[in-house]
């Protein structure tokens, strides 16, 4: 069963490893070329996020624009493309092509067939998340301290996630190409099934601590840090906590369009008769509890996935 | 070694594939292409060439067997035991005979060739169910 | 003797409806078996289950010792080279023996190297079939073999596996819907029909006990038979008839080839041809 994994899937294997072997040169050379480029250009403590290095922050930006268009792409992108080329073919393209016939009437069980080519492939798939999560790693220091929590696309490509997203994009594929019976359709379902997850469980992380609570003037100031942003609210005066102050507390204009004059006027007319900003969040010190949970429900999911793909295969083979 | 007769199939004839082979050998027997001692092809060499199921073969050698013509030797193949003598042809001049009379006063009585062979073979048939009956 | 295929009382749903219903039938090992039905009597999903790729919704199905199977259309991995093919065979199955497939191939002259989509129809159907006798079965089960074939192909299909029963004394299971294809290789008979079994038995002995019948019309009803299936004119009456007694002498009859016994039962579907209940053995 080793050789018939390895054979039958060596295409998405090589292509994979091969894709990542060019990410990883492209990701190399670049963060060379740009560490001497700030090296020769930036001021001391750039790039960050200090106003100072603006146009550093924006040369950098527009130098390595298409790479970053790809990072970017690359969270939800990458396990799609593992989900609908290495797991909706496992089932999907056995159905299509009658070979379930051929294959599961051999001396091997179907338990054993379907086992093996989970547990070898889910593997590969795990390696090659936490090889694309130590390429992201080593590169992204270079490009400055963006902080790795806040941000959706960063948070995935780091730490333990990519392997976590990897498995479960493919479980969704082979129970996709289970149930359909067809490659095209499961390819679909990955695609929507990982994009849906992926804005699920953002959301749903809000509840993986308790946030923290900060009282302050001066609200911006926190939401620009690496920080995931749970609810708002006010503290009057009397430190009685409320949604929104009172209406009439002060004179509330409404901006027209993208300006922001009017309410920035409102909140200092708040701030200046006592009342202030409560700001619930989570800080970047839960980057790995974040990281587990997130691990932990993914590889849940997993496994739930490999069993319905095993329900449903071993009910009706033909 | 070559095998000593080759067997053929006529499948528009009606006739069970293992009676063919039977025949097939009696007639080699009759006109001395077949004599005891040579050996018959095996049922693999048979099944080689004709695509016939083998124990059609197997069966027409136990019927050879069962008349006497042919003894299965195991492990080394099924030999001619014996000729068909000259009696038999003996006996089928006279028979001959005996059916072109019948055959004239069929005529006579105004049936036709097919009139006539339909009569034949309903009484063969006939005959030889009542055997196995 | 034990028995290569026993199935008792076997019913498989499909859907809303039964593809299968109170299947009950025992097939001597050693046997070359034809399956005839028309389409959509339940063939395929019948040879499913004998080879485990369904599970019955009701009654038991037993087969002895290794079973191999060739799918409809032949299924093989078209980007997989010949050798390849041998490979996962020998991965797959521990009965497996390399020399019969290496020997096979080599004499039909298809080279190892060769990917199979590159192969010919015929030549694919050889590939597929030596991935079953390889496995060295006791039973051998074939959906639709000749289906698809050219004339030629089919002959070396049936000469393949004619020589290996000759060979190895195994009992075969071949599904056609065009009986005249299986008639010279086939010594017992299982006609399906609607998802039941009508017919099942050794083919010489139903020959033996059925006659066709061709004769006045009068005397139809006077008749010392089971009739199985009949036409009449104004005149005449043909009839397919089973156990016939005495015969009045006007009656013209004649051996039935396997064509007119399969469509005389396919067309009169009440009536069944079928073994008498054997004793079971504890």
């Amino acid at each position: 069963m080793t050789w018939l994994t390895w054979r039958q899937h060596r295409a998405q294997l090589i292509t994979t490893a091969g894709l990542l072997i060019a990410l990883g040169v492209l990701l190399l050379v670049s963060g060379r070329e740009a560490a001497a480029y700030i090296a020769e250009h930036a001021p001391a403590g750039c790039p960050g996020p200090d106003l100072a290095c603006g146009d550093l922050n924006a040369a950098i930006a527009e130098r390595y624009n298409a790479i970053y268009t790809v990072y970017g792409w690359l969270p939800i992108g990458a396990p799609a493309l593992i989900g609908a080329f290495w797991g909706a073919p496992l089932l999907g393209k056995e159905f299509e092509r009658g070979t379930n016939k051929l294959a599961w009437t051999q001396a091997v069980s179907l338990r054993r067939w379907l086992g093996v080519k989970l547990a070898l492939l889910a593997v590969a798939v795990m390696l090659g998340g936490l090889a694309l999560s130590a390429m992201v790693s080593a590169w992204r220091p270079i490009f400055g301290d963006r902080g790795s929590f806040g941000n959706l696309g960063d948070f995935n490509m780091l730490g333990v996630a990519p392997a976590a997203w990897w498995l479960f994009a493919f479980m969704v594929g082979t129970a996709a190409g289970a149930v359909l019976r067809r490659t095209l359709p499961a390819m679909a379902v990955v695609v929507a099934v990982v994009s849906v997850v992926t804005f699920g469980l953002f959301s749903l992380s809000d509840h993986y601590a308790e946030p923290t609570r900060l009282v302050t003037a001066d609200a911006t100031a926190t939401y620009t840090g690496d920080v995931r942003l749970v609810g708002k609210a006010w503290v009057d005066p009397t430190g009685t906590e409320m949604g929104s102050p009172p209406q009439g507390a002060c004179p509330r204009g409404t901006d027209v369009g993208r300006a922001n004059a009017l309410q920035e006027a409102y909140e200092r007319c708040l701030v200046d008769k006592g009342y202030r900003h409560v700001v619930y969040l989570h800080g970047p010190e839960q980057f790995w509890r974040f990281q587990w949970t997130d691990a932990a429900i993914l590889f849940a999911g997993s496994l739930l996935l490999a069993g319905l793909t095993a329900r449903r295969t071993t009910r009706r083979r033909a | 070694m070559l095998p000593v007769i080759e067997f053929h199939l006529n499948k528009a004839s009606g006739v069970s594939t293992y009676l063919q082979l039977v025949h097939q050998v009696k007639h080699a027997l009759r006109l001395g292409m077949l004599v005891p001692g040579d050996q018959l092809p095996t049922a693999r060499e048979v099944v080689e060439r004709l695509a016939i199921n083998p124990n059609t073969v197997h069966k027409a050698y136990r019927e050879l067997e069962r008349e006497g013509l042919a003894m299965g030797r195991p492990g080394m193949g099924t030999f001619v035991q014996r000729s068909i003598g000259g009696a038999a042809l003996v006996d089928h001049a006279r028979l001959r005979s005996g059916l072109a009379a019948w055959v004239l006063e069929g005529r006579k009585a105004g049936l036709d060739q097919e009139d006539l062979n339909a009569i034949f073979s309903s009484v063969v048939v006939e005959s030889f169910r009542e055997e196995t009956a | 003797m034990n028995n290569a295929v026993e199935a008792t009382g076997l019913g498989v749903r499909y859907r809303r409806s039964w593809a299968l219903r109170d299947c009950s039938l025992a097939v001597p090992a050693g046997r070359v078996v034809a399956l005839v039905g028309p389409n959509g009597a339940g063939k395929t999903t019948l040879l499913h289950a004998v080879v485990g790729l369904l599970s019955p919704d009701q009654g038991r199905l037993t087969t002895s010792g290794e079973v191999a199977f060739m799918a409809q259309d032949k299924p093989l991995y078209g980007d997989f080279r010949v050798a390849e093919m041998l490979r996962f065979g020998r991965r797959l199955n521990p009965s497996w023996d390399g020399e019969i497939a290496t020997e096979r191939l080599a004499t039909l002259g298809i080279p190892l190297k060769r990917k199979v989509s590159t192969l010919s129809g015929g030549e694919q159907a050889q590939v597929a079939l030596v991935m079953a006798l390889a496995k060295r079965p006791e039973l051998l089960v074939l959906d639709e073999p000749l289906a698809n074939l050219d004339p030629l192909a089919r002959h070396d299909v049936m000469r393949a596996l004619m020589t290996s029963v000759a060979e190895r004394g195994l009992t075969v299971l071949i599904s056609s819907h065009v009986v005249a294809d299986l008639e010279d290789t086939c010594d017992w008979i299982v006609v399906l029909n609607r998802g039941r079994v009508q017919v099942s038995g050794d083919i010489e002995s139903l020959r033996t006990e059925h006659l066709m019948l061709t004769g006045p019309v009068e005397l139809a009803d006077r008749l010392d038979a089971t009739v199985i299936g009949a036409s009449y004119t104004d005149r005449q009456a043909t009839l397919l008839v089973r156990s016939a007694g005495t015969l009045d002498p006007r009656w013209i009859a004649r051996q039935v080839t396997l064509d007119e016994l399969v469509m005389g039962y396919l067309r009169s579907p009440e009536a069944a041809a079928l073994p008498a209940p054997v004793v079971v053995q504890a």
